[in-house]
């Protein structure tokens, strides 16, 4: 019944950006700030929650895990608490923490569109990346008590 | 032994030069757009800063700058830079409509999601008031609000991306204008050929130094030496006292960096001579101050 309730709901979506935005099983990952970062740097995010970009490599037939590759071309192995309910490709978003063995466990996902006929440049958000990391004091991934 | 810095977009030398600057031109009051290499076709839109003056500046931030901002009767500030029209982009995780406003919660990934209301002028037929579902990603430009100690963004718009490529070119505007439009805490150059005037780092900005503030900008990648190294280095020759300044006065001072951030400077800096330990490891001076 789930399903067609949500197949009824991206049915109804003129601009949704993913084919499938799934609901949020832990309310609290969404609150907290979620870095972005890529494959080399989730040996430092272990236990925590990450936002990680990527393009969608192959998906395992149980459909509860994917792998991803960054901008660097790495892979990352993502693992669902539900399993797909369709086929998975191009560039995915996905929110979630990092297990201690370096497997992004999602919480959500996203696809981002390129629907538009306009590619997205995954090189060129990795570079992005490398900017907001090194200068943090102007892209703050956390959020300071306000004078 | 040159020191083996951690990141590697770091410089191993710290000569005077050009080397890697974020911007070529240096246009006061305004901030450009970062030349070459930027592949992204989309135009950047609700980037550009129309003015010197605050009422028109439109700038692009991050929802954890507009949580922090520091808030004076009605201006607010993100570190040294005055923001009230803002520009976001993240992804719409809920929507509430009634019959005068949509309520959007849009997430950038910096926090938890942002309020973001929008009026519906039920009376123009030209203002689209269509919602936008859930997981639509979206730019918000609107001014910043807070009442009763809660924030959230008055938008004037909310468009749906439709080229994803926004989330990238977004995230380098914001630390291109943040960067650009914020004090750095020095007015003399880094790097020799300085200008010996008083480093004041913590006295409020003029309107005339916004145009000097951003010739330190652009100085400040041309020396070789980091952002984050030339605040560090700037902080430290502005003391005068014989024993130096502490490591945990440069913390103070310098907020949103991190203790390890600014260890690392100080231990780049020290190795390539710029500043000398004195009383202790934790306390340092300049190796050429040039009052």
């Amino acid at each position: 019944m789930q399903l067609n309730i949500s197949r009824a709901i991206l049915l109804s979506t003129e601009f949704s950006n993913g084919k499938n935005s799934k609901p949020v099983k832990m309310a609290g990952i969404l609150d907290v700030p979620k870095p972005r970062i890529t494959c080399s740097l989730l040996s430092q995010y272990i236990s925590r929650p990450v936002c990680f970009v990527g393009r969608v490599e192959k998906v395992h037939p149980t459909g509860k895990t994917f792998t991803v590759a960054d901008g660097e071309g790495k892979i990352a192995t993502v693992e669902l608490n539900d399993p797909l309910e369709e086929e998975l490709s191009g560039i995915v978003e996905v929110i979630g923490m990092v297990s201690n063995k370096g497997v992004l466990m999602a919480n959500t996902y996203n696809l981002l569109r390129e629907d538009k006929g306009i590619p997205f440049d995954l090189e060129l958000y990795t570079e992005a990346l490398k900017v907001i990391h090194d200068f943090p004091q102007h892209y703050p991934f956390e959020v300071a008590a306000s004078g | 032994m040159l020191n083996s810095s951690k990141k590697s977009k770091v410089q191993q030398k710290s000569s005077p030069g050009l080397k890697g600057g974020y911007n070529e031109s240096s246009t006061v009051g305004g901030y450009t757009q970062s030349p070459g290499g930027f592949a992204s076709p989309a135009p950047s839109q609700g980037g550009e800063k129309k003015g010197r003056t605050r009422a028109s500046q439109i700038i692009p931030c991050t929802v954890s700058q507009l949580m922090s901002a520091s808030q004076a009767d009605e201006a607010f500030k993100v570190g040294d830079v005055e923001v009230s029209q803002v520009t976001i982009v993240g992804i719409i995780r809920s929507t509430d409509k009634s019959m005068t406003n949509i309520q959007y919660k849009v997430d950038d990934m910096t926090g938890a999601p942002m309020d973001v209301k929008q009026w519906v002028d039920t009376e123009d037929p030209g203002v689209d008031s269509t919602v936008l579902p859930p997981g639509t990603y979206v730019k918000v430009s609107g001014n910043l609000r807070s009442f009763q100690n809660h924030r959230s963004v008055v938008a004037f718009g909310v468009r749906p991306l439709e080229d994803m490529n926004e989330i990238t070119s977004h995230m380098l505007e914001v630390v291109q204008a943040h960067m650009a439009l914020g004090k750095p805490l020095t007015m003399s150059s880094a790097g020799g050929g300085g200008t010996g005037s008083d480093v004041t780092p913590i006295s409020r900005p003029a309107m005339e130094s916004r145009g000097g503030s951003y010739e330190g900008a652009n100085d400040m990648v041309n020396n070789g030496l980091s952002a984050n190294q030339n605040q560090v280095l700037s902080l430290i020759r502005g003391c005068h006292d014989a024993k130096g300044i502490s490591i945990q006065e440069l913390k103070q001072r310098l907020g949103v960096m991190s203790m390890n951030v600014i260890k690392q400077a100080v231990e780049f800096l020290s190795n390539e001579g710029h500043i000398f330990s004195t009383i202790d490891e934790d306390h340092y001076k300049s190796t050429d101050n040039d009052e």
